[in-house]
């Protein structure tokens, strides 16, 4: 059983934070959601719609066949009435004067009483509990959960009166699952909490620094979270930070990220832990800011003038966006140097559901070291790694952007030079030892054929394998250091490769090409700033099989 | 207390050597400081392993190397994000930063505007030899010298006066000292350092090789007896305009204005205890 159902509206209808409800409610009751966002760069106006997808198996992608379209306004119906599957219905306010709408709510009786034209979407609500059969109570339970007490009276009470109007269409057995909805950027808050952050910093930009609204959300004032002038004092700040002890991070997106650059190189040349949360969007430039495309892949594992070892995670998914938070944690202290997580539009604001977190393979800590008489900040040692002091515990801490000597002393000795560069380099052998056991790649189903792909298309490759014969998806979930050998390995033993990519000219192709000398001929490009939808990426795959 | 030269030798020495052109007025600049963060110690109003000097990149920002301090060698413009960020994480350092004219006032200067704002507890002294020296004498936005600014490129047409700019960017400790008078730069340094919040000090350093005024600074500088108004401080700020009036001026040095507000880390603890 799956069933879709597509939200519709203007912006500032609530759209997304009534789907997101909906999809709240449907995973108390046991069921699988994904949940796929779609709008653009303003506030009140133009058109905004969410699909929620369920299911009582787990799903990774949205379907875009539509049972039922709850329109909000008109254009909802215009857009989206042909994405209506033949038994699909229309659900809208009584207000909305288009043909053919199954069920008009009376939402405007709730919108006036309180003027609060947002709480007459749980009238939706209401309605659609009663439409698949589902019990009030379990909507009242994530309600209790999700609002404050005063609101979740009014809530509660707009729920009920959409239950009263609505009819039952079918029934829907409540299964005994317990199953969260998260979406990316609250993934990837929950992976920073559990690996300890203390202090984030942040500049606006979308998609990326909702994760610090939803670190607020989860850690109230337990993290400190500041705002600053701009990107470059947001990252400064971060290494400043880092620096002084505290297990600190930044998020940015493609424009902030490129202001961040010369201090990444910093933490490269200092060797201070840094974590940075890279989701992209649309670009080259301001492009457009809420769609998605993974043109950044080479970005990321490039940035920074020098050559210094970084780390970058790619994450698929809401799970695998918690672990490899960690992750990069975990090797941003333990190594001192920087790491990134690279995500997208796509994986930050979408929805995922899944039964039970998996369990990180590390714990992320400081790794700070005992203060030591003749301690050096800079002290050369097998694995390149130099014992952690932080300023206040004794000993003089010295970290600098030149070049220097094992105190941390400035130097321009080229015998010192080629030693430090070559203790800098250490790390990276180290760095990519550990990264094997943190199962870079990851491969699922079975058959012949190839399909390698990185980032937030998991979903719907993982979706379209359901009904695919004879693939197999080979998953690249660390980018750099790149898992060289696993991925030829594969790539050797498949019949047909085929890449897919939201991107322009195949970057994770160039990558593997560059690392492993193998080239794919068979790719699967799309880079109009939305994400593959699971049928659009059968049929291409199946052309080429 | 006044500690002597000859005490002074062995405070927070460090063995690198120096690498200042002869007889380079960082070298006044840097001792004043080591004589601030020695008294302060002995006094014991400091503690030596809880002092973190944060500096840029230029001549000025050598001092990295020569005071035995915790200490962060930054990017150029960098030093007022470094250091904020360095208090966030513990309040209980006490940071001073150094920063050139052309880091502070040209690279970095959306840094500094914020950095009054946001009202940090630390202290931002500026070595400000108005020139770009290590790359052999550009302009910076203080170039002193009115006909070499103008002549020299657009970049000059006019100079920028950093007290009137934190002034009115909300720094609580506005101060101007001379690298010609060591003593009187330490005493500042002083009172910056146990000032809780943002003080700013500019520091009028000449460059003996690229930008010279060591004659008229001597010939025009006086000193301000006590912090003033704010109104006062502002007037005060603009009586010397960095050059950009081209009559002869009297230079004011000293503590321009003083004020206690609330401070980044005292609203970052009650926000702390908040939650």
């Amino acid at each position: 059983m799956i069933k879709s159902l597509l939200f519709g509206g203007a912006a500032g209808q609530g759209i997304d934070r009534t789907a997101a409800l909906m999809g709240k409610i449907l995973a108390s009751a046991g069921y699988f959601c994904f949940i796929n966002r779609e709008y653009s760069s303003l506030i009140r106006g133009g058109h905004n719609f969410d699909i929620l997808t369920f299911s009582d198996q787990p799903i990774f992608s949205y379907q875009s066949k539509i049972d039922l379209l709850i329109a909000l306004d008109e254009n909802a119906i215009l857009y989206h009435r042909k994405k209506l599957a033949p038994s699909g219905r229309i659900i809208g306010g009584r207000n909305l004067s288009v043909e053919n709408i199954w069920l008009k709510a009376d939402l405007d009786s709730f919108r006036r009483r309180y003027n609060r034209p947002v709480l007459g979407n749980n009238v939706l609500i209401g309605i659609l509990i009663k439409y698949f059969g589902l019990p009030l109570s379990t909507a009242f339970r994530v309600v209790k959960k999700e609002f404050d007490k005063q609101e979740a009276v009014l809530v509660k009470e707009a729920i009920r009166f959409g239950y009263e109007k609505g009819s039952r269409e079918e029934t829907l057995p409540l299964k005994k699952r317990n199953i969260s909805l998260l979406n990316g950027s609250a993934a990837i808050a929950k992976g920073a909490l559990k690996a300890g952050l203390e202090i984030g910093f942040y500049y606006p930009i979308t998609p990326a620094t909702s994760i610090f609204d939803e670190l607020k959300k989860m850690a109230g004032r337990k993290v400190t979270i500041c705002q600053l002038e701009n990107e470059i004092a947001v990252i400064n700040a971060t290494l400043g930070a880092s620096f002084a002890g505290a297990m600190s991070m930044t998020a940015t997106s493609g424009p902030g990220f490129s202001l961040m650059t010369e201090a990444l190189s910093l933490a490269g040349m200092a060797e201070i832990p840094a974590v940075i949360y890279l989701a992209e969007r649309y670009g080259p430039a301001t492009g457009m800011p809420t769609q998605t495309l993974q043109g950044d892949l080479k970005f990321a594992i490039n940035a920074g003038h020098g050559e210094f070892p970084k780390v970058v995670v790619a994450p698929g998914d809401g799970s695998e966006a918690f672990l490899r938070t960690i992750e990069a944690f975990y090797l941003a202290y333990k190594y001192r140097v920087p790491a990134i997580i690279l995500s997208d539009k796509h994986l930050a604001e979408s929805y995922y559901s899944f039964e039970r977190m998996e369990r990180p393979l590390v714990q992320a800590q400081k790794f700070l070291s005992r203060p030591t008489a003749n301690y050096k900040n800079y002290e050369i040692t097998k694995t390149g790694v130099s014992p952690r002091l932080v300023p206040g515990q004794g000993p003089i801490v010295r970290a600098t952007s030149y070049e220097h000597d094992e105190d941390g002393y400035t130097t321009e000795n080229s015998k010192i030079a080629t030693l430090m560069t070559r203790k800098r380099w250490r790390k990276a052998v180290f760095i990519t030892k550990e990264v094997s056991r943190l199962k870079p790649v990851e491969i699922f189903g079975r058959g012949k054929n190839l399909i390698v792909s990185w980032g937030s298309t998991k979903g719907a490759i993982l979706e379209g394998l359901k009904t695919l014969k004879n693939c197999r998806f080979l998953q690249i979930g660390y980018l750099e250091p790149f898992p060289a050998k696993l991925v030829e390995r594969e790539l050797k033993r498949a019949a047909r490769v085929i890449l897919v990519e939201n991107n322009v000219t195949g970057l994770l192709g160039q990558l593997i090409r560059e690392k492993t000398g193998f080239s794919i001929k068979d790719k699967i490009l799309k880079y109009d700033g939305r994400t593959f939808a699971v049928e659009e990426l059968i049929s291409q795959i199946n052309r080429r099989i | 207390m006044k500690l002597k030269k000859q005490q002074l030798r062995k405070d927070f020495k460090t063995p690198a050597p120096v690498t200042w052109c002869p007889g380079c007025l960082n070298n006044s600049t840097l001792l004043a400081l080591q004589r601030a963060l020695a008294e302060l110690v002995r006094e014991k109003e400091l503690e030596a392993k809880n002092i973190v000097l944060v500096t840029d990149i230029g001549c000025g920002a050598k001092a990295y190397d020569f005071l035995a301090v915790n200490a962060f060698y930054s990017l150029h413009g960098r030093v007022l994000p470094t250091a904020l960020g360095i208090k966030t994480a513990n309040s209980g350092l006490t940071v001073v930063g150094i920063g050139g004219d052309g880091g502070t006032y040209s690279e970095g200067i959306a840094h500094l505007v914020h950095a009054c704002r946001f009202n940090v507890d630390m202290t931002m002294i500026v070595a400000n030899n108005g020139v770009f020296a290590l790359t052999k004498g550009q302009v910076t936005p203080t170039t002193r010298d009115l006909k070499r600014r103008e002549q020299d490129s657009l970049f000059g047409s006019r100079g920028l006066n950093p007290l009137v700019l934190t002034l009115a960017s909300g720094a609580s400790l506005v101060a101007r000292g001379s690298a010609l008078d060591p003593n009187h730069l330490s005493q500042l340094i002083k009172t910056a350092i146990r000032h809780k919040g943002f003080s700013f000090i500019d520091v009028l350093q000449p460059c003996l090789v690229f930008h010279n005024d060591v004659e008229y600074l001597r010939k025009h500088a006086y000193y301000l007896k006590r912090p003033l108004g704010f109104k006062q401080a502002f007037d005060k700020a603009r009586e010397w305009d960095y050059g950009n009036t081209p009559a002869r001026r009297a230079v004011p040095l000293g503590i321009f204005y003083k004020f206690r507000r609330k401070t980044w880390e005292e609203k970052l603890a009650l926000m702390r205890q908040a939650g």
